[in-house]
């Protein structure tokens, strides 16, 4: 098993970042959400990302594994350039299909409301995408699942449905499942923001882990003391664009963010 | 009460004639109609606009006219016109055109198709997109998505009212006594013929599809209480060796 815990941070060595964002722009008709952000996760760091609602945070992150198209900009993402489909003004107008199974096999997401498949065990929901995108045998599969599932501290429920768990164990199942691709960048939408309070805390103790392994991590969160703690860089968003960027000490202090800050502080 | 004619074996014969036609009916009209109904739902839903359109349309007719009525337009209507095909009787098909039971079949396909079609359809747009959406962000294609998550899914939502369907289609199998179909209605209406007794063959036939329909609800019961994710864990048939347990 440490074998495919080592393949999960395969260039640790390397100083290349592991999202490298340009002048996103995205649009949702005449709304501009994005209006040119560019941003840079490095290798083996956590970056959060905080703003008020609406501001564009969860169209961000879903712009890293191109389940939102942005409208312009560049991305390179775990040492791919993304290939767009440009009109003749440079507006995208479609993605390289091949391109886009093998960048989501890389970078995968946990959703505010978990989206486990209700029809599938938990085993069966982390051991789905590694069977199916990655090719994997079900019992290389299962050893991987089986694995990740100790790791949230979920392995005795392998065989439960998603229905009957409360949750925080939900998304600790979903954590496993994101994990189980053995990706190199991990995506939350503000994990914690559909959990019961006192439910919080077993999920945040599952990220602040990871963060302490090294795992790359960009996160939506409305958690500003977890952000604060965990995060290698905080990035203030604003009406679609970056207020304030820079280590979370500097963040918080940034008189344009304090506002925002000053009541969870 | 007279059941005496219960023990003649001609008797016996056309009922038992009737019961197998009758499941037979059942398992073909309900396969292959809830095969269709897939196609319909998932025509309307994603098919090209023609298709869409088309299949609109037929679902629109099917469930806008009486079952009764398409089963004579099928089988005197369809039947007869393919009988002018000229070299058709030379055709392999021949034996299959001339009989009911094909057009019985067809008549209940194409009615399970149409309303179980818009069952399956309403039920897949009530699947939450966050479900999908997981999907394509772990890399899986449409075709997958559709396979392992969205049809599965929307399955499993509208089980029992597909489970009622099913039974509606086992009552609705009498209609094809009127297109010479020996079913257990044709049965009881030739041992009526030849005995002039009314009541006791009636009165066994609804027996027998009273025993079916409680039969037939309490597999389909069960078919929905095992369903991936209906009870709170996966249930092992086997012990299967391994971790876990
Ligand atoms: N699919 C969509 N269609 C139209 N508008 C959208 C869509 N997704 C998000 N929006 C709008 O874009 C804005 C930013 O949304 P979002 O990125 O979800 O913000 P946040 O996550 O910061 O709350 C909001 O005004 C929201 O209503
Ligand atoms: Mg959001």
């Amino acid at each position: 098993m440490t074998s495919s815990l080592n393949a999960a941070f395969p260039d640790r060595t390397t100083t290349a970042p592991a999202v490298v964002a340009h002048q996103l722009i995205k649009h949702f008709g005449d709304l501009e959400v994005l209006k040119g952000v560019s941003l840079e996760v490095a290798e083996g760091t956590v970056t959060s990302i905080i703003g008020a609602s609406g501001s564009g945070k969860s169209t961000l992150l879903r712009c890293m594994n191109l389940l939102e198209r942005p409208d312009q900009g560049e991305l390179t993402i775990a040492d791919e350039a993304i290939r767009f489909i440009r009109d003749p003004e440079g507006n995208i107008t479609g993605l390289d299909r091949h391109q886009l199974q093998r960048l989501r096999a890389k970078v995968t997401m946990v959703f505010q409301q978990f989206n486990l498949w209700p029809h599938l065990t938990v085993l069966g929901n982390v051991i789905e995408a590694p069977m199916r995108v990655k090719g994997l045998s079900r019992r290389r599969a299962t050893a991987l699942g089986e694995h990740y599932l100790e790791r949230v501290g979920m392995a005795d429920r392998r065989d439960a449905y998603p229905a009957f768990l409360s949750g925080g164990q939900q998304q600790r199942v979903a954590i496993a499942r994101a994990l189980a691709m053995e990706p190199r960048l991990l995506l939350f939408d503000e994990p914690t923001s559909a959990l019961d309070p006192e439910r919080v805390n077993e999920v945040l103790g599952v990220i602040r882990g990871l963060a302490d392994e090294g795992r790359t991590m960009l996160l939506v969160t409305h958690e500003m003391h977890f952000a604060r703690e965990v995060s290698d860089q905080l990035v203030y968003l604003d009406q679609g664009r970056i207020a304030a960027s820079g280590t979370p000490e500097a963040v918080f202090e940034d008189p344009r963010c304090s506002q925002f800050v000053a009541p969870a502080a | 009460m007279d059941f005496s004619w219960l023990s003649d074996p001609f008797y016996q014969g056309y009922l038992w004639e009737g019961f197998v036609n009758t499941l037979w009916l059942l398992l073909v009209s309900a396969v292959g109609g809830l095969l269709l109904a897939v196609g319909v739902a998932l025509a309307r839903l994603r098919g090209p606009r023609p298709l869409a359109w088309f299949t609109w349309a037929f679902t629109t007719v099917i469930r806008g006219t009486p079952l009764l009525v398409q089963l004579f337009f099928f089988y005197y209507g369809v039947g007869r016109l393919l009988e002018g095909v000229p070299g058709i009787r030379e055709s392999v098909l021949w034996p299959l055109l001339r009989d009911p039971f094909f057009f019985g079949a067809l008549t209940f396909i194409l009615s399970v198709g149409a309303y179980s079609g818009e069952v399956i359809r309403g039920a897949m747009q009530s699947v939450p997109r966050g479900e999908l959406e997981a999907g394509r962000a772990f890399g899986l294609s449409s075709f997958q998505v559709l396979i392992r998550l969205w049809l599965p899914r929307a399955l499993q939502l509208c089980l029992p009212t597909l489970t009622g369907e099913m039974i509606l289609l086992l009552k609705s199998i009498p209609l094809v006594s009127t297109i010479a179909l020996m079913d257990l209605l044709q049965a009881a209406n030739i041992i009526r013929d030849e005995t002039f007794l009314v009541y006791e063959p009636l009165m066994l036939i609804a027996g027998i599809y009273l025993a079916t329909t409680v039969v037939l609800t309490l597999m389909l019961r069960l078919v929905e209480l095992n369903f991936p994710g209906m009870r709170p864990t996966r249930r092992r048939w086997l012990p299967i060796s391994g971790s876990g347990a």
